[in-house]
């Protein structure tokens, strides 16, 4: 799945100032009503709404740390907790080796990405030439295409390519859902570099290649930093085609490892929710780590405004 | 599928959307050799990506057109032949009750449902949490940013176990307070309560991006605006429908497109519930249709022409996007 | 660019090194000469096998793998597939051109597998090793296609019926029931006699609980006509069997609502929690029921379907072929291991240990002496009664899109007479049929 290219900048103040002109003045009293009532409504709503985002992963985490998992019912928290169901997906189930594989494929799916997606990005932002809007209308449309649509022809070309069974035709495939949405964001972030400093490098007499290297690069890290986060969940999350291109469990990424834990008649919940936190905790912490620089971002778009 | 994960990492981008910046001005005082390198480089450094979208992207939709005129089959597949009917694909699908009765329904409706729902409780969340003092919404938005963060395959497996028949959370619930016999409903193997248990799913994952995307429009409109419309005395409602849902119009058109795009071809949540992967039709949307045809009956052709009708639909979905998104700003 | 940039050479390094890591279909391209003794040191042989039949498979293959490696010199990699997604993954696979060198196959897929060209026809092979005199009749038919046999017989199971005979004893039920009269004197006096209890629940989602009854009618399911299928269903014959069926919970209250949606393990789940008398029972279930419930494997009584008029009814033979794939490299060291899997210690040990009957007619017959009662109702059922579905690829479609559940939950939802609702499946047989023909 790839994201969306970007927000449309919020032309807030124009559009602002023409509402607040549109018929506010109304008479209607008891504004100012900042009561104790509105605080419990705060508290309680704030509950309320940790409660619902927070509870599926409360109930993964804390299934996974039951001693009697499978017959939990509805004991909000577990009676004793136990780490042997963590310890039954690596000795029953094969999950160290779906972790290694999911690592390797992600990394590598990072590692391309990044420089295939910063060149071009490049090129769009510094250089100006022949289809350069053509190729951003592409680039942004093709986020849209729907991969899963694709994964019909994409097996039978990488059963052409012998690329089934092999992690390599996995991070192939997994560069097409990252490769859009990277260009895209990284073309913002080569554009922030005031074009001064590049100018700068060639006046102490350095080459292209080297300003990139030491000027450009350093400058863009951030972008990397955040495409790079959204390229190995992607990776690190896929599904359908993990499921279709990987035939031999060996192969298996975490997200299709974690469907051999399922038996014909009776599912090892405890097992299953725990091979589920493992996947799950590190997208949550990348994702908390990106919520810092979100909120900055959020500041000073505030302060902008 | 990880819907919504890039928007994370988009906010990441600089708040301002520069255009390019032209090398023209350096490029006039430079020798004719850099000008000729200043032709090819661009083209140079673009073509590892344009190579990979055009292996990974052009050509499968140049075939996956092709292969919806065809009966193409395990044994076409193992001869390498091509196999033209022409229209039979198309026309066997839409002359069949089960597109108009089953999935199309399923799918529209589910898609609408959820679009609403996200869009609903997103915007609730946003406009809670832009009242709420700084350590609060920080508290809270780490919460949301949980929900967003779990694995659509992770989160689908938690609800198959929350609504476990037997031993499942809400079942043991219902039971003790003598609703239903334990074990007595199976929940999946309808088509409304599946698609129900589908939605909340989807909802609880989805109503992050939406809640995040409002709050950050909600945090550029000018808080001096709505003091001034309190002085006024607007009430809470008012102030929301005349300044704050006319301004944030444009980031509500994105959230509601991109929901939809999303919607619509959910495919792992279906996927991965019970029944969802073949064994009960009744639950079919049009992304797990197309997959049951082509991997699990062998029917390539046949899968192809419904993806091909699913991509039309969302393009469909994403010119409307693309206008909405280009009268907001300059490439 | 003077410099090249070092990203771009880690990047190839990298995607070597996962080249290196993705492996190919089978084993490598040399060719062995076949027959006994024949060294095959250095190779491996990928074997696919369906999870959850052996409770303890792992220390089976464990010593598979040690006696086929002194045998052959060659290496054993059995992966473990859970049935459910099994169907979907031979297609993929056989598509993808990712197939093991020998795999389980369950017996209904074998033809539907076999049509494509994706196995080896063993026909030869049987007859050399002398192995076709004593193959199970029901698995034999089940894997032939177009005249040639493309599964070796594994081990086979079948469905009866299982009761709790305390529930019996308290009805004043002294022998079990063998005809349809038998059978209703049974439901009344178990509802009379104990209300609380589900006399013998109707699962909705269940095909191979239906079939005893439409067989023991003197009906069928579909009837070959030259190249082409065609339903039966809606024959009068069937359609008895199908009313007396649905009529024990429509008329006869020996069902309950919720039953509507359960399959054979939400069957067996309310089974074992003791409120139910009776149950359609796979021949495998037993023994899991001694695992979870020792103290209702006690109770446990067996008995053959009973036919309309006092025979012994058709129950679906299932099991499993062993068949090796064309796009094996080893096709002669997959043979050894299927002549190792299917007769002789390994397939006794195999059906001893999951509860199934051999592929091997004499090994069952053996089986059946020494077996308990309970072991020896299935027998009787396997023997006198193992019938086998439509022989065609068309009818694993049929499966595939649940025609005959969907049939059955109409009925017991109400929403459709017996008549109705088989001639609405018996119309989507045949448009499968047709379109499978075309």
């Amino acid at each position: 799945m790839t994201g969306p290219a970007a927000l449309p900048a919020v032309p807030a103040t124009r559009t602002a100032r023409r509402a607040a002109g549109r018929g506010l003045r109304s008479d209607e009293t008891g504004g100012r009503r900042e009561s104790r009532a509105s605080t419990v409504a705060k508290v309680v709503g704030s509950i309320a709404l940790v409660a619902f985002a927070v509870f599926p992963a409360y109930w993964m985490l804390t299934t996974a740390l039951d001693a009697d998992a499978a017959t939990r019912g509805s004991r909000l928290v577990p009676t004793s907790l136990t780490g042997e169901n963590f310890a039954r997906v690596f000795t029953d189930g094969d999950f160290g080796r779906f972790i290694l594989n999911s690592v390797v494929v992600a990394t590598a799916t990072v590692a391309i990405s990044a420089v295939v997606s910063l060149l071009a990005a490049v090129a769009v932002a510094r250089f100006r030439f022949r289809f350069r809007t053509a190729i951003l209308v592409m680039i942004l449309i093709v986020q849209m295409v729907p991969l899963e649509a694709l994964v019909i022809p994409l097996f039978l070309q990488a059963r052409t390519l012998q690329m089934l069974n092999s992690l390599l035709g996995l991070v192939i495939v997994y560069l097409a859902f990252s490769l859009p949405f990277a260009i895209w964001t990284l073309r913002g972030f080569v554009a922030a570099v005031p074009q001064e400093i590049e100018e700068a490098a060639y006046m102490d007499g350095a080459s292209w290649g080297r300003m990139f290297r030491s000027v450009l690069l350093p400058l863009v890290a951030p972008g990397l930093v955040a495409t790079s986060i959204f390229a190995f969940i992607t990776a690190w999350n896929e599904f359908i085609f993990a499921l279709t291109f990987m035939q031999d469990s060996e192969l298996y990424t975490v997200s299709v490892g974690l469907r051999t834990f399922f038996g014909q008649n009776t599912n090892d919940w405890g097992a299953i929710m725990a091979a589920s936190s493992i996947i799950t905790v590190p997208v949550v912490v990348f994702f908390v780590l990106i919520q810092r620089r979100m909120t900055s971002g959020l500041a000073s778009g505030a302060v902008k405004g | 599928m990880s819907s919504s994960t890039a928007d994370v990492a988009q906010h990441a981008t600089p708040p301002t959307t520069p255009g390019p910046t032209p090398a023209r001005r350096g490029a006039l005082r430079r020798p004719p050799s850099w000008r000729r390198a200043q032709h090819r480089r661009p083209w140079l450094l673009l073509s590892p990506g344009l190579l990979l979208l055009a292996v990974l992207l052009g050509f499968p939709l140049v075939r996956v057109v092709q292969l919806s005129f065809q009966d193409y089959g395990l044994r076409e597949l193992a001869r390498g032949e091509d196999n033209y009917v022409g229209l039979e694909n198309y026309r066997e699908i839409l002359t069949s009750s089960f597109l108009w009765q089953t999935v199309l329904p399923n799918t529209v409706g589910f898609a609408v449902v959820c679009v609403v729902l996200t869009m609903l409780v997103g915007t609730a969340v946003a406009v809670f949490l832009n009242t709420l003092p700084r350590t609060w919404r920080t508290l809270c938005l780490t919460a949301v940013m949980i929900a967003w963060a779990v694995p659509a395959v992770t989160g689908t497996y938690v609800y198959v176990w929350l609504f476990d028949p037997l031993n499942g959370l809400v079942s043991t619930v219902l039971t003790d307070v003598g609703l239903i016999d334990r074990g007595a409903v199976n929940w999946f193997a309808e088509r409304f309560s599946f698609y129900a248990i589908a939605t909340l799913n989807v909802v609880q994952h989805g109503f992050p991006f939406v809640a995040v995307t409002v709050l950050s429009g909600l945090m550029t409109v000018p808080r001096e605006l709505y003091e001034a419309a309190q002085i006024d005395g607007a009430s809470a409602w008012r102030r929301f429908r005349s300044l704050t849902v006319p301004i944030l119009k444009p980031v509500f058109a994105v959230c509601t497109i991109l929901s939809t795009i999303w919607d619509f071809k959910v495919f792992t949540q279906i996927y991965l519930m019970p029944g969802g992967n073949g064994g009960n039709p009744d639950v079919y949307n049009l992304g797990v249709w197309s997959y049951i045809e082509s991997f699990a009956q062998g029917r390539y052709g046949m899968g192809s022409a419904i993806a091909v009708l699913l991509t039309v639909i969302l393009l469909l979905i994403t010119v409307v996007y693309m206008r909405t998104l280009f009268s907001e700003e300059e490439l | 660019m003077k410099r090249p940039i070092t990203g771009v050479a880690a990047v190839s390094a990298l995607a070597l090194t996962l080249a290196a890591c993705s492996s190919g279909g089978g084993g490598t391209d040399e060719e062995t000469p076949g027959g006994d003794g024949a060294d095959y040191a250095g190779e491996t042989l990928t074997v696919w096998v369906m999870e959850g039949t052996n409770p303890d498979s792992d220390a089976f293959f464990d010593e598979v793998g040690a006696a086929f490696e002194e045998k052959t010199g060659a290496t054993l990699d059995v992966q473990m597939q859970p049935w459910a997604s099994a169907h979907d993954k031979f297609i993929t696979s056989i598509a993808g051109g990712t197939v093991p060198d020998v795999a389980e196959v369950g017996t209904t897929w074998t033809p539907e597998f076999a049509e494509v060209g994706a196995l080896v026809d063993l026909t030869d092979r049987i007859a050399e090793a002398g192995l076709d005199g004593d193959l199970v009749g029901g698995l034999q038919e089940a894997g032939t296609y177009d005249g040639g046999l493309y599964g070796m017989p594994w081990y086979a199971g079948v469905r009866a019926m299982i009761y709790n005979t305390e529930i019996f004893e308290a009805a004043g039920i002294t022998e079990p029931p063998t005809s349809w009269d038998d059978l209703l004197a049974a439901v009344e006096a178990i509802k009379t006699s104990q209300p609380d209890v589900i006399p013998f629940p109707v699962s909705g989602d269940s095909q191979y609980g239906l079939y005893p009854w439409v067989w023991g009618a003197g009906g069928e399911l579909a009837e070959q006509d030259g190249d082409t299928w065609a339903s039966t269903i809606a024959s009068p014959e069937a359609v008895e069997g199908i009313e007396f069926y649905t009529d024990l919970a429509l008329e006869h209250g020996s069902s309950t609502a919720a039953a509507t949606t359960w399959n054979e393990a939400n069957a067996l789940e309310a089974f074992q929690q003791g409120d139910v008398g009776m149950i359609v029972s796979g021949s495998w279930t037993p023994a899991k029921i001694e695992q979870d419930n020792p103290e209702l494997f006690a109770k446990l009584g067996a008995f053959p379907f009973p036919g309309k008029d006092g025979d012994v009814a058709g129950s679906f033979l299932g099991g499993s072929h062993l068949g090796i794939f064309e796009e094996s490299d080893n096709q002669d060291l997959a043979w050894e291991f299927v002549q190792m899997m299917s007769t002789g210690e390994f397939a006794q040990k195999w059906a001893e240990q999951s509860g199934y009957f051999s592929g091997q007619a004499s090994l069952v017959e053996a089986q059946s002496e020494a077996a308990d009662p309970l072991q020896q109702a299935f027998a009787t059922q396997m023997l006198e009664g193992g019938r086998s579905l439509p022989v065609t690829p068309a009818f694993g479609k049929v499966q595939g899109a649940k025609t005959v559940e969907t049939m059955l939950q109409s009925i017991l939802s109400g929403s459709a007479s017996a008549q109705e609702a088989a001639e609405t499946a018996a119309a989507s047989m045949d448009e499968t049929f047709a379109s499978a023909a075309g």
